[in-house]
């Protein structure tokens, strides 16, 4: 049980503390462009849940059960960049061909997952910290909820502020830094959410 | 398993990962897309979230 | 192929100004705002990235002839890949403070759109010396756009700038600005602690944005103020000599 509740803390902590845009700043390529209408932000956001998950699933193993053994631990970008390209790509394929439904609403961002940063960095920063097996889990899953909900939520501020009376030279993406500049401070004030819980 | 036995074990992971990459990339491209998704466009109708036009992966998603 | 006079220069100076890859282009964003902190490790990131797009934009155009259409995005990526380890290892043996204080970013270089973007739009075209020119230009737009930006997150944020820290090969020492130390007592302090935070980073890329946006509008718009000057000018000219044509003709009539 003790288990379940420190998987559930460390999800919660990398998805609001620590979040993955506001302050790691994994992502950001995505989050200031595709963040203009909420229908396309909450399809990336999806799109880089699902890539993340996989992507950490199987990066994690690869690096301790083989990597490591044969001396090659230095070689994890490579390998890293080789597991999310293609598992873009075949989840791409896939799609395409079962689902067109699915492929209509996530098919046109999964070919920008492989240059978002947060993937290749959520696996990255997984192994250089030495994170076990449920805690990389937990990394990834936190990390990719919260690019969820950064995102949409930004979205949403965003269609707010095209009707808003900007003065003309913050119009479009100075405004909207500034906007994340706000939400980043709001988020400053999650840190030690947790530190009064025992485990 | 001695440490060269891994080590090729490794170098053949590394291989598979990069000739299944390059199949399925090749593939992706070459995949008719479902019905109903030929007109799909970024909202933006321009793909900023990579740069301009630059980005390979855009200009593949334009021609098709 | 032909080559107008001058070509070089241009090429390189598009990279710094005109096509300034983080405050134009608005790419590889993720770095800039997470490594400028401060000048050092600005400087830092800055130079890690131009030797990796340098050595990435000479090798694809080396290769261009070889890589067929099909798989160039792969070929590029796993080039790219390469290039990103070895830098990474050379850094951690040379300069470990440099390597701890980027982290995941040296790695981040790899999915950097800029690298991608170059070696896709430019370098696959392009012969080895051009190349060359247009990395070396780019880079280093790159890196005097982070230099800017942690020049105003250090001075606010920490109130003086600090060098030797990172590079330590240089002696330590410190210019105080907005606060001022001496002896470990400190005697006067008006820095901003929030530049040093995510936030500040955020807000001083807005606003360079802002500025940048302000300086663009105002010669737009100058420059359409003076061209309908010059159409009302010409208008009234025009009107002036048909004025004067008609008072002609009609004086001639009486």
């Amino acid at each position: 049980m003790s288990i379940f509740i420190s998987f559930i803390l460390a999800i919660l902590s990398s998805m609001l503390i620590d979040n993955v845009v506001l302050s790691r700043f994994y992502g950001i390529c995505p989050f200031l462009g595709v963040s203009k209408k909420v229908k396309s932000s909450l399809g990336m956001g999806i799109a880089v849940v699902f890539v993340i998950v996989i992507a950490t699933v199987i990066c994690w193993p690869l690096y301790t059960y083989v990597l490591v053994p044969a001396g090659i631990a230095f070689m994890d970008t490579v390998a890293y960049i080789l597991v999310i390209a293609s598992l873009v790509q075949l989840v791409g394929l896939f799609i395409k061909k079962k689902s067109p439904a699915l492929y209509e609403s996530l098919g046109i961002y999964l070919p920008l997952i492989t240059t978002n940063c947060a993937v290749l960095g959520v696996a990255q920063s997984n192994t250089d910290q030495g994170l076990t097996f449920l805690n990389a889990l937990a990394n990834g899953v936190g990390t990719s909820i919260g690019f969820l909900l950064i995102i949409v939520t930004f979205s949403c501020v965003r269609t707010r502020l095209e009707s808003a009376n900007t003065p003309k030279a913050f119009k479009g993406l100075p405004i909207a830094l500034i906007t994340a500049a706000i939400m980043a401070i709001a988020f400053m004030g999650l840190q030690g959410l947790f530190s009064g819980i025992k485990l | 398993m001695s440490s060269v036995g891994y080590l090729i074990l490794a170098i053949a992971i590394l291989v598979i990962l990069l000739a299944t990459f390059i199949i399925s990339f090749v593939a992706y491209r070459r995949t008719p897309l479902p019905k109903g998704c030929e007109h799909l466009k970024m909202d933006d109708q321009k793909c900023s979230s990579c740069g301009h036009s630059e980005c390979s992966f855009y200009k593949g998603e334009e021609k098709e | 192929m032909s080559r107008e006079k001058g070509y070089t220069k241009k090429n390189f100076l598009k990279g710094l100004i005109a096509e300034n890859p983080l405050f134009v282009s608005i790419l590889g964003t993720c770095p800039a705002l997470a490594t400028t902190k401060s000048i050092e490790a600005a400087l830092g990131m800055g130079l890690l990235f131009t030797v990796v797009l340098i050595c990435s934009n000479i090798l694809v155009s080396l290769l261009r002839k070889l890589i067929s259409e099909e798989i160039r995005t792969p070929a590029y990526i796993v080039i790219i890949a390469t290039f990103v380890t070895m830098v990474k290892m050379m850094t951690n043996a040379f300069l470990p403070e440099l390597y701890s204080t980027l982290g995941v970013f040296i790695s981040l270089i790899v999915v950097n759109c800029i690298v991608l973007g170059r070696a896709e739009a430019y370098a696959s075209k392009n012969n080895v010396f051009d190349s060359l020119i247009d990395a070396l230009g780019m880079g280093i737009g790159y890196t005097v756009a982070l230099l800017i930006m942690a020049f105003f997150r250090e001075v606010l944020g920490s109130g003086m700038i600090t060098f030797g820290t990172i590079f330590t090969f240089i002696p330590k020492f410190s210019i105080p600005i907005l606060k001022c130390v001496k002896d470990g007592v400190v005697i006067y302090d008006y820095s901003i602690q929030m530049f040093q935070n995510p936030a500040g980073a955020f807000i001083v890329f807005g606003l360079i944005l802002a500025v940048i946006a302000f300086v663009k509008n105002r010669k737009a718009e100058l420059k359409a103020y003076q061209e309908k000057q010059e159409k009302l000018k010409k208008a009234e000219a025009a009107r002036l000599a048909a004025a004067a044509k008609a008072n002609e003709t009609s004086g001639g009539d009486k």
